[in-house]
């Protein structure tokens, strides 16, 4: 199976679901979005089964080999990312009613590009996707079609056109000073080309670009207002699923291209800001969607301070921190369908819906980290791999960390208690269908207690592999070398500096 | 190829193309911070995307060079990188698309609210949804004062 279908098939789903719509029954158009992000999960599973641990698939785009050609690559972590924004698309698909055209071909675009973003092995490509998935996220965000919604779509544009350009100056750099745009490339010349201060101003160009998706501290501006004024549906999907898919771009450039610098120190930094601000933040707010927005942005940083820790250490603690706010968020923004709003209107929902109070404690509790909840586990081993490194920046971020879970704490158990109160004016009961999105996450966290073991022994065999660059430049430079004999055309073609081709003479 | 430069003029090339690119990033990204009209932060938007667009060129750039076309058995001495201009060529789309939507959403708000001035927006925004200004930053009311309220509310 190739993992190309992964990108192709929502793209062209999302190209032809107009036409579907407009020529076919009704009910055909409804199921064909849910019925294409199926076929992706299944690809995603089929591939996962196929691809041991220690390779991966390595496509090259159009017949060129790496690194003239642009190169997919499809490994377990790249996978496992697809397969959250697929299921958790698909989850947040079935639960609102169908039929609504023009959001369900921005979403099939955004998955199709969310993908392509994660498998991209490219830096070109991966701006491309990044605005795709951006172009799609802009669209998503005004479905509310409010003025408000407009104008928090149109500054979150502004502010993600400002870092897609910034982003695109990072590229030119890089490009400017090692003439390739392959990461498996880039990372065999990094450590004699990058090592400098123009390398790392071109990773803070990168990180403040790719960051305005992935609510990095200083441009996630535009947050709390979009998360507000879209959809709940929306906000679930840009705030707690698409976010995480820039850092994992962040990661690979960290363990790929600047691991023996002090990039990492940057994203650090970056992080521990954001955990900040998004926590004191949240603290002041008074409306529930505003609270969840900054919530998310302090826990983006937390799994922004774990890619920083180098090693599988920090791997296997971002994923798993990314993982568990991937279900928690978006099942919180689901329940605030019905409760969104000032707190007021949440006073008294326990006595209205129990079976909805009880979704938002433990959803409430995993978030903040209270054992046997996963979310625990994920701040657990943030907190191993931060003190394994023995720099006194990590320690700093633990206890940062920890500061802000208790922040964490108070204001959510200001929400939970608001909730229990009495009111002679009870808030509006949620229908039952509207429970199931926010129910089917917290049934894949339960899930997740469950298998705690082999999730996190799986986490750690790919986390080791991810965190190992050798492993990538040798999954990706094999189609180039097979290629290379075979196309007569190109022998005379010298790649500069490439080391695997001295590997060769040497052997 | 009738005259061949020296390498004094192809360096003033690089010089005044890379002044040229910094200087449209800078003069962009200021206007994007320093104006409250939103025509004008996308005006400088697109200065920024220019400049960007710009120094990617530039990057490909080399002397006395021709396009990068392979046209028969002829092999021109030099030819300039082309994979700079295949990017720039995408970005250039990427942009016109991104500026379209853009201003899309500029007439919506500006139907919705009657301005394109964000400090403007912003106030009509926060009087729409009730949240308070203070210093055109969006301040919701403080928690003590709101569960004082809500206790208030609860006490006929």
């Amino acid at each position: 199976m190739n993992g190309i279908w992964l990108v192709a098939l929502p793209l062209l789903g999302a190209f032809l679901l107009p036409i579907i719509y407009r020529h076919l029954p009704k009910k055909v158009g409804k199921w064909t979005g849910p019925f294409i992000l199926l076929i992706n999960l299944g690809i995603a599973l089929e591939l996962w089964r196929s691809i041991p641990v220690d390779s991966a698939q390595s496509i090259a785009m159009g017949g060129f080999p790496a690194p003239l050609g642009i190169i997919f690559y499809v490994d377990r972590l790249a996978l496992l990312f697809v397969m959250l924004v697929v299921l958790g698309t698909l989850i947040l698909w079935l639960g609102s009613e169908l039929g609504r055209i023009r959001e369900e071909t921005l979403l099939l675009l955004l998955v199709g590009g969310s993908c392509g973003l994660a498998l991209s092995g490219d830096l070109f490509n991966i701006y491309v996707f990044y605005e795709i998935v951006a172009v799609a996220s802009y669209g998503l965000a005004a479905s509310g079609k409010t003025g408000a919604g407009y104008a928090a779509s149109l500054r979150f544009l502004i502010l993600s056109a400002l870092g897609s350009a910034l982003l695109l100056l990072g590229i030119a750099l890089i490009y400017a000073v090692t003439g390739t745009l392959n990461l498996a490339h880039l990372a065999t010349l990094a450590p004699y080309m990058l090592n400098d201060i123009v390398g790392l101003s071109a990773f803070a160009l990168m990180l403040i670009g790719l960051g305005v998706k992935a609510e990095l501290f200083p441009v996630n501006t535009w947050v709390p207002e979009v998360y507000i004024t879209a959809p709940a549906r929306i906000s679930a999907l840009l705030g707690g699923i698409v976010s995480k898919l820039t850092l994992l771009i962040v990661l690979r450039f960290l363990v790929l291209i600047y691991a023996d610098t002090d990039a990492p120190l940057l994203l650090l930094s970056l992080g521990v800001l954001g955990v900040l601000t998004g926590e004191l933040a949240a603290l002041r707010a008074t409306d529930l969607r505003q609270v969840l927005a900054f919530s998310s942005i302090g826990q983006l940083g937390l799994v922004a301070i774990a890619f920083s820790i180098p090693g599988p250490d920090g791997v296997i603690a971002g994923v798993v921190l990314a993982l568990h706010h991937a279900l928690v968020k978006p099942a919180l923004f689901m329940l605030t369908e019905a409760w969104g709003g000032h707190f007021k209107r949440l006073v008294g929902a326990a006595h209205v819906s129990l079976w909805g109070t009880l979704l938002f404690i433990v959803l409430v509790l995993s978030l903040v980290g209270i054992p046997p909840l996963p979310g625990f586990w994920a701040k657990l081993l943030l907190l191993k791999g931060a003190f394994a490194t023995e720099n006194v920046w990590y320690h700093t971020a633990i206890a940062v960390v920890l500061i802000a879970t208790v922040i964490e704490t108070a204001y959510f158990m200001r929400i939970v208690r608001l909730m229990f109160q009495q009111q002679s004016e009870p808030p509006i009961k949620p229908r039952l269908h509207e429970l199931i999105p926010a129910s089917t996450f917290a049934a894949l966290l339960a899930l997740s207690i469950v298998y705690v073991g082999t999730i996190t022994k799986n986490m750690n065999e790919i986390a080791v592999k991810v965190a190992d660059k050798k492993i990538y430049i040798s999954n990706t430079f094999p189609v180039w070398h097979r290629d290379f004999k075979k196309n007569a055309l190109t022998e005379n073609v010298k790649i500069p500096n490439s080391p695997s081709s001295k590997e060769e003479t040497q052997e | 190829m009738e005259s061949i430069m020296t390498i004094e003029e192809t360096g003033w090339i690089y010089i005044l193309s890379y002044c040229g690119a910094i200087g449209l990033i800078l003069i962009g990204t200021v206007a994007m911070v320093i104006y409250h009209h939103l025509i004008r932060i996308i005006l400088g938007l697109i200065l920024l995307e220019a400049g960007v667009n710009l120094f990617l060129i530039t990057v490909g750039y080399r002397a006395n060079a021709v396009a990068p076309i392979l046209m028969g058995d002829q092999v021109p001495v030099a030819m300039v990188d082309p994979i700079p201009q295949a990017l720039v060529l995408t970005a250039i789309v990427i942009g016109v698309g991104v500026q379209a939507l853009a201003l899309a959403l500029v007439i919506k708000t500006y139907k919705a609210y009657g301005t394109l001035d964000t400090k403007e927006l912003a106030e009509k925004i926060a009087q729409e949804s009730g949240t308070h200004l203070i210093d055109g930053i969006p301040v919701s009311l403080p928690a003590p004062a709101l569960v004082r309220q809500i206790a208030e509310e609860k006490t006929p």
